[in-house]
């Protein structure tokens, strides 16, 4: 017997054993690398870096699970950039620093198995560090919430994003292992990761395949965004597959150096290569629907446009405001800040008997701007301000200042002017426009300028007669105009009042 | 200066890489110029300089390694005034090209931003190859770049982080960032200069 046949004749008993061993040498390796990786001496980097940068941001957001989990998706992909990338370029430069490539390559291993080991190590710790981040923001926000529950499209984007930057690092690090490269390499990742965002222009604009990119470029994370409709998974989709295409394309072009691997290497960066291409060019036909998110037809489910079921929160006061459950948070500065409204209104002609909260409607604007819209053309209809007290360093006297502007004025007007006046379009008279301005309560820090477009039309000039009229009419309290409006708001209407019959 | 301070200094600049540190100084200058004359909203214009300051300070932290080691440091006090040396005049090259690089184009913050962030940065780098070695010297600028860019984001996105000692985030004429960074450099020069880049087994 030749030793060829007695190759050919192995039992399957020893081929099992053989196998064995092989998943068992590569279960060591791994583990080796584990012990020994950089990635596990920079975690405290990465948590003192999200902690800073990302992780007091976002627990300053409202305790909204959209804001929270689309701010998540923005911020840690960042934050975790230079740790990330560092130590996957340090540990793929290792053979070549030591100057033991050579030594190393006469191991039974091939080259491109022993780097894949390794890099496999540097990702297991760095996704220990990414999910650490992502449950204890989740944790925090499922206490905290009033409504709803964790939206995972953002962290599987994060999560999947984690593997590319140690493939981009490693990579570097193993075909140039110099001592500039890695802060090189991460400089150049941390510039595209952060700036590549910045080139998103619109809702077709292929830059917004970026990690970091939260639902629209122009809204990002708003609340009324992915809260009364599902959150559509179609731009992460796209995101993922990108992130896993270049993991993939980057490990597989490792390979390619190794001669008896080169064409499954070749075979491998290729596919990652078209997953990424095509998830680049799925992120350029999306657009943005009325909801705030961006919709890929090819990756569309129509079943996501269904509104999502809720039960209003409601207040007790004498209009009631109901909210859906996820504002529940701010009720209590809504009804604050119209407080005298509601009271002075109620149970007047034109006065709605319920302040319902509706979705805003979003519109994509020429260039880099959306509008956000919606409502009805009365009171009982409204969209809160996106502007939320916490939601980027927005004050409660800044959200109060926005409901008075909006809620506030239009209750007024709804009563004051009626459906009837509204629509005739005829002006009001100035004991009409004293009316509304002596009904609706304008914190200081509203300024002349911010009201200057409605003098005239739903405000009286400053300093004119029927600015001094108001100011009268406001010294009253709510119960008192109240009582005052119940007995003359029909003579108001038709015009019959004048600036000398105001109390 | 004699011939034999030249070929002193030679050896020196050689075996930090010092020349391929200036090649690479001159590309992050060449990176920001070319950066420049990109459109970018009004924080991302205001991190880009940031970027390539602390490229230019991870550069210069990380030629602070020896390939030496210990040996190297039995060799007498001329060494202390070649750390010195490479160390200032890395710095000063640093800010000269990336100042060079911004003439003409609307660069956030000038020459007194680059100044004060490339020192301070150098300063943290060099402090980071003291305590962790030149090959890991790194690891300093570009943590500190991560906060520095997000305490710049919080000037658009109260509440602003207004501590001097981020001083990226301050003004450019502030003094109390100015005095920071200059602690900073001025500490990390000095230990440098007197201990050296830690030597590491991993360099």
């Amino acid at each position: 017997m030749t030793a060829t046949s007695a190759a050919a004749a192995v039992r399957p008993g020893a081929a099992r054993r053989g196998t064995g061993t092989v998943i068992l040498g590569s279960g060591r390796l791994l583990r080796l690398e584990l012990r020994h990786n950089a990635m596990l001496w920079l975690l405290p980097v990465a948590f003192a870096l999200f902690w800073y940068n990302g992780y007091r941001e976002i627990m300053a957001l409202p305790p909204m699970w959209n804001l929270r989990a689309m701010t998540l998706q923005n911020r840690l992909l960042l934050d975790l950039v230079v740790p990330v990338t560092g130590a996957a370029a340090w540990m793929g430069s290792r053979e070549g620093r030591r100057g033991l490539a050579d030594l190393v390559a006469v191991t039974a291993r091939p080259r491109w198995s022993r780097q894949l080991a390794t890099w496999a190590a540097t990702t297991a710790w760095a996704e220990i560090g990414c999910l650490a981040c992502i449950a204890v923001v989740y944790l925090m926000t499922a206490r905290q919430a009033s409504w709803g529950g964790p939206l995972w499209w953002p962290a599987v984007v994060s999560v999947t994003g984690v593997p590319m930057l140690t493939a981009i690092g490693f990579a570097a690090g193993a075909w140039f292992p110099g001592r500039f490269v890695t802060p090189l390499v991460m400089v150049v990742v941390f510039f595209g990761l952060a700036f590549g965002t910045q080139a998103a222009s619109g809702d077709h604009s292929y830059w917004q395949i970026s990690p970091l990119t939260a639902g629209a470029v122009d809204i990002g994370a708003a609340p009324g965004v992915a809260t009364f409709y599902p959150y559509l998974p179609d731009l992460s989709i796209a995101q993922v597959m990108f992130t896993a295409g270049l993991t993939v394309a980057v490990l597989g072009a490792l390979g390619l150096p190794a001669a008896r691997m080169r064409w499954l290497a070749a075979v491998i960066a290729a596919a990652g290569l078209a997953a990424a291409g095509t998830a680049v060019a799925l992120a350029g036909t999306g657009r943005l629907d009325p909801h705030g998110m961006i919709v890929i037809p090819a990756l569309h489910d129509a079943a996501s446009n269904q509104p999502a079921r809720y039960t209003p929160a409601c207040s007790r006061t004498p209009i009631p405001v109901c909210v859906h459950p996820a504002y529940a948070g701010v009720l209590p500065a809504v009804t604050a800040a119209v407080a005298p409204e509601l009271t002075e209104f109620a149970g007047l002609p034109g006065a709605p008997a319920r302040i319902s909260q509706v979705a805003p409607v979003y519109r994509q604007e020429p260039g880099n701007a959306a509008a956000v819209g919606g409502g009805g053309s009365s009171a009982a209809a409204v969209v809160l301000p996106d502007q939320e007290p916490g939601w980027l360093g927005t004050t409660v006297t800044e959200f109060d200042a926005q409901l008075d502007q909006g809620l506030g004025l239009q209750l007024a007007s709804d009563v004051i002017l009626g459906g009837d006046g509204q629509q005739s379009g005829s002006a009001p008279s100035q004991a009409q426009l004293a009316v509304i301005a002596g009904s609706v309560r304008f914190p200081p820090s509203v300024q002349s300028r911010d009201l200057a477009p409605m003098y005239g039309r739903l405000l009286p000039q400053p300093g004119s007669p029927a600015d001094r009229a108001a100011r009268r009419f406001a010294a009253l309290p709510p119960a008192a105009r109240h009582a005052w409006l119940a007995g003359h708001l029909a003579a108001l209407r038709a015009g019959r009042v004048s600036l000398a019959q105001l109390p | 200066m004699t011939a034999v301070a030249v070929r002193l200094v030679r050896l020196h600049a050689a075996s930090r890489r010092l020349p391929a540190a200036l090649v690479l100084l001159v590309a992050c200058a060449a990176g920001l110029r070319g950066a420049l004359y990109g459109h970018w909203d009004s924080y991302g214009a205001l991190q880009l300089p940031l970027i390539f300051e602390a490229a230019c300070a991870a550069i210069i932290a990380v030629t602070a390694g020896s390939p030496f080691g210990d040996p190297e440091r039995a060799t007498g006090w001329r060494l202390l005034y070649l750390r010195l040396g490479s160390a200032v005049t890395l710095t000063g090259l640093a800010v000269a090209a990336l100042a060079a690089a911004g003439t003409g184009l609307p660069l956030a913050g000038g020459l007194p931003d680059i100044l004060r962030n490339v020192a301070g940065l150098t300063g943290i780098g060099l402090l980071c190859a003291t305590v962790l070695g030149g090959p890991l010297a790194w690891t300093g600028p570009l943590t500190y770049l991560v906060a520095g860019a997000y305490g710049l984001y919080t000037d658009w996105h109260p509440p602003a982080l207004s501590t001097p000692w981020l001083w990226p985030a301050r003004p450019p004429h502030d003094v109390g960032g100015a005095l920071c960074a200059a602690v900073v450099f001025a500490g990390g020069l000095a230990a440098f200069t007197v201990r050296g880049a830690r030597a590491s087994a991993g360099g």
